[in-house]
């Protein structure tokens, strides 16, 4: 003894109903497979690691505790200003009174 | 694309132009995920018109070559490199081994029978 077909379809819309599932008979393609999947954008993003904070950003966020420490490599780089500036070999000073002689007039 | 890349460096590996566009890469298509996959699902949907999928697969096609998730390339974090990776530790069989062998790597160690 055979089923009407559209008995069968009954029997699986009431089964869809009852597990909350969609009631798609002719399995016509909606495209949901796209929307169920995750989003892989965030775990894509933490790869690489994130930059760690150096002595300056340390000296900022403590100086308002009173707490300092010593930037060994600014210090180099001052000391060699310092050096420069003593043999008369330093950046020139800014110029001042604004910026009226700038560049060529036309 | 330069005018995705962030402003001051954000990385903290070892920095190469290749690992500066692949970081640049994975944020842009962070960003455009959710705009990819809503035309995907109209791209795929056959209840949609004919019309609307099509103008939806234009769309898709011309957003930026940074938005697609196929320019992703793992690379090595020690590096930089981008061939023979391992993905369960980010580094390439080189670094991998130097650092395995130095025992920086937790739970690896050589084995031998």
């Amino acid at each position: 003894m055979s089923i009407p077909r559209a008995r069968l379809l009954d029997l699986m819309k009431a089964r869809c109903q009852l597990f909350s599932t969609t009631f798609n008979p002719d399995g016509i393609r909606t495209g949901n497979k796209v929307l169920r999947q995750r989003l892989r954008g965030p775990a894509l993003v933490q790869y690489y690691p994130g930059r760690l904070p150096g002595i300056k950003e340390l000296r900022q966020a403590f100086a308002s505790q009173g707490l300092d420490c010593i930037d060994e490599a600014e210090e180099d780089r001052l000391e060699h200003i310092e050096g420069l500036k003593a043999r008369g070999k330093g950046a020139p000073k800014k110029k001042k009174g604004g910026d009226t002689a700038k560049g060529k007039k036309r | 694309m330069a005018m995705f890349r962030a402003k001051k460096l954000d990385l903290g590996c070892y920095v190469n132009i290749g690992v500066i566009r692949d970081h640049t890469k994975r944020k842009v298509f962070e960003a455009a995920e959710p705009e990819r996959q809503a035309l995907r699902y109209m791209i795929r949907n056959t209840t949609l018109p004919q019309r609307t999928r099509a103008m939806a697969q234009l769309q898709l096609a011309q957003m930026h070559a940074y938005t697609r998730p196929t320019q992703i390339r793992n690379r090595c974090i020690m590096s930089g490199k981008t061939r023979g990776i391992l993905r369960d530790f980010k580094m390439s069989r080189f670094q991998f081994r130097i650092n395995a062998l130095q025992g920086n790597i937790p739970g690896v160690k050589k084995a031998s029978w």
